[in-house]
C-alpha cells in the first residue's frame, strides 16, 4: 500500500464510474497501462503495471450487466523517513492489488440508472464499495442531468498504536503480518503472549457528484460537474515516518477530510477538418487547505476512415496542506499543530502532462462483421510524459537543509511516462 | 429559501428550454461522433486517474459521461 488515500479514492472513483460511464454497447474492453517514474540518486524507479478487463452484456431489453477486473503490480522504492536526507532511507517494496466489480444498468427511453459494487484486496489494504447513479435527458435531448453517489468502507493495516501518543507511534513494516478473514475482512494479529501487534484501521469515503451536459450548438457541447467527498478515518500512510526533532514517529494527519471540485469541459467540432477541440478546467479545494487548478487542451483529428489521432497538454498546480512542512522545519521546529506528514501529494507541486493517442478504428460494413464477430473494434496506443516541479512550502531562504533530497523523486523535470495499449470491442 | 427555490426552478426552466431548442434532432450528426462525447474510453480515464492520484492531492470529480447527440 504505497498510497492509502490515493488507492481508496481511486477505488471509489472507479466504483462511481463503473456504471456511470458504462459503455452503450455490449462488448469486452482490455487495457494495460505501464507507468514508469524515475527516482532520485540511482535509488531505483517506481514501476506500475495496471491491466484492466471489462465486459458488458445485455440481460434484457433494458438491462445490462457489467463485470470488471483490474490489478496493480507495483515495484519500486520509497523513503521510509521524511527528512532532509530522505534519500538515504530509501526502502524497496513491491505490492500486488486485485479489484473486481459488478454493475447492473437500466436504460430507458430518456433515463439511465446504474448500481455497482466493487471489492479491492491487497496485502495491507482492503476496500468494499457500493455506488449508484442516475441520468436523464430533458425534453429535446439537448440537456442531460446526472447524479451519482458512492460509499466505500476501507481498512488499512497498521501497527497496534492505539494507546500511544502521535510522537510515539510506530510505523508498519513490510515484515509485519496483516491477517484477514475470508480474504476481504481485516483481522487483528496477536503475538505469542496474545498481545495485538497489528490491527486494521477503518476509513469511510462518501462521494457525490452532479453533472449537467448541454448541447450548445450542432458543433459544441458543454459539461459542468460538481464533486463532493468526505473521508472519515485513518488516512495516513502507515509505513511512512517523519523526522520530528529527535523522533521518527509514524506520520499523523487528520481523520476527516472534506473535498469539493467544480469542473467544466467543452467539446467543439471542426467540420472542415473532421477534428475536434477539447478544453477543460477544474478548481478544487479541501478542508486540509489543498487548493488546486487544472487546465487541459486536447485536439482530436481523424485521418482517413480508420485512424484517429489525439494530442493533449495538461497543467496542474496545488497549494500545500496546512499541516505540511518542508522536512527541515519538522526537524527544527516540530509539528504543525499536532500533525506531520511527508506525503508528496500534500506538498505544493506543479504537474504537467503532454501526450498523444492513436486509435485504429474498424467498423462492420454491409453486415460484414469485424473478425466475423464484432460491430466495432478499436486498437488504442497512448503515450504521456509527466513533468513535476516541487515547490517550497516554507521560507526557502531560511531552509538550511534544502529540499533537494527530502523526497525520493527524480532530480529532473521530466520524471515519468505512461504507455497504454487498449482494445475496445462492441457487438 | 424562497429565493433559492426560485433560482433553482428558473435555472431548470432555462436549461429545459435551452435543451429543447438548442439543437434539432437532424442537426446532431457531429455531436454523435465519439470524440464529441465526454464518456470517451472509461478504462483510459480510470487508468489516468489512477496515475494522477499518485502525483496530485486533488484527484477525482472530473465529471460524468454524457454529451453527444443525446439519442439513447
Amino acid at each position: 500500500m504505497h498510497r492509502v488515500t490515493a488507492t481508496s479514492v481511486a477505488l471509489v472513483l472507479g466504483a462511481v464510474g463503473a456504471v456511470g460511464v458504462a459503455r452503450a454497447d455490449d462488448g469486452i474492453d482490455l487495457n494495460t497501462t505501464w507507468y514508469q517514474e524515475q527516482r532520485q540518486g540511482g535509488q531505483g524507479g517506481l514501476t506500475v503495471i495496471h491491466p484492466q478487463l471489462d465486459a458488458t452484456v445485455d440481460v434484457g431489453e433494458h438491462t445490462n450487466l457489467a463485470l470488471g477486473y483490474s490489478a496493480d503490480a507495483v515495484t519500486g522504492a520509497t523513503a521510509a523517513v521524511y527528512a532532509v536526507d530522505a534519500v538515504s532511507t530509501a526502502t524497496a517494496f513491491s505490492d500486488l492489488r486485485h479489484e473486481g466489480s459488478l454493475g447492473l444498468g437500466f436504460t430507458g427511453r430518456r433515463a439511465k440508472l446504474g448500481l455497482s459494487g466493487s471489492v479491492g484486496v491487497e496485502r495491507d489494504y482492503l476496500s468494499l464499495a457500493v455506488a449508484g447513479n442516475a441520468a436523464i435527458d430533458l425534453p429535446g435531448k439537448n440537456t442531460n442531468l446526472a447524479v451519482s453517489y458512492s460509499h466505500a468502507r476501507d481498512q488499512a493495516c497498521d501497527k497496534a498504536n492505539a494507546e500511544l501518543q502521535p510522537l510515539e507511534r510506530r510505523a508498519l513494516t513490510g515484515a509485519d503480518p496483516c491477517a484477514k478473514d475470508y480474504g476481504v475482512f481485516g483481522k487483528d494479529t496477536l503475538d505469542a503472549t496474545m498481545l495485538v501487534t497489528t490491527t486494521w484501521r477503518d476509513l469511510t469515503i462518501d462521494t457525490a457528484q452532479a453533472t449537467v451536459t448541454q448541447n450548445l450548438s450542432p458543433t459544441m457541447v458543454l459539461q459542468a460537474s460538481l464533486f463532493g467527498q468526505v473521508l472519515e478515518g485513518f488516512q495516513s500512510n502507515p509505513y511512512r515516518r517523519v523526522r520530528v526533532g529527535p523522533n521518527e514517529p509514524q506520520e499523523h494527519i487528520p481523520d476527516t477530510r472534506a473535498r469539493v471540485a467544480l469542473s467544466v469541459r467543452l467539446n467543439r467540432w471542426l467540420p472542415r477538418l473532421r477534428a475536434a477541440v477539447h478544453v477543460s478546467g477544474r478548481a478544487y479545494s479541501d478542508s486540509w487547505g489543498v487548493n488546486s487548478g487544472t487546465v487541459e487542451l486536447a485536439y482530436s483529428q481523424y485521418v482517413g476512415s480508420s485512424l484517429l489521432l489525439r494530442l493533449r497538454a495538461r497543467a496542474y498546480q496545488q497549494t500545500a496542506a496546512t499541516f505540511f512542512k518542508d522536512a527541515f522545519y519538522y526537524e527544527t521546529e516540530s509539528t504543525a499543530g499536532s500533525y506531520f506528514t511527508g506525503d508528496r501529494e500534500l506538498s505544493p507541486v506543479r504537474n504537467a502532462v503532454i501526450g498523444g493517442k492513436l486509435t485504429l478504428l474498424s467498423v462492420a460494413e454491409d453486415d460484414k462483421k469485424v473478425w466475423g464477430l464484432f460491430d466495432r473494434v478499436d486498437w488504442n496506443l497512448k503515450a504521456d510524459v509527466f513533468l513535476l516541479d516541487e515547490l517550497p512550502a516554507d521560507d526557502e531562504a531560511a531552509n538550511l537543509g534544502g529540499r533537494a533530497t527530502q523526497f525520493l523523486t527524480s532530480d529532473q523535470l521530466l520524471d515519468a511516462f505512461e504507455l497504454q495499449l487498449g482494445l475496445r470491442t462492441a457487438w | 429559501m424562497r429565493r433559492t427555490l426560485l433560482l433553482v426552478v428558473s435555472i431548470a426552466g432555462l436549461a429545459s428550454a435551452c435543451g429543447r431548442y438548442a439543437v434539432r434532432p437532424n442537426e446532431k450528426e457531429f455531436l454523435a461522433d465519439p470524440v464529441m462525447t465526454f464518456e470517451g474510453d472509461p478504462q483510459e480515464a480510470s487508468a489516468d486517474d489512477h496515475v494522477l492520484t499518485n502525483r496530485e492531492g486533488a484527484a477525482g470529480g472530473n465529471g460524468a459521461g454524457g454529451g453527444g447527440c443525446g439519442c439513447n
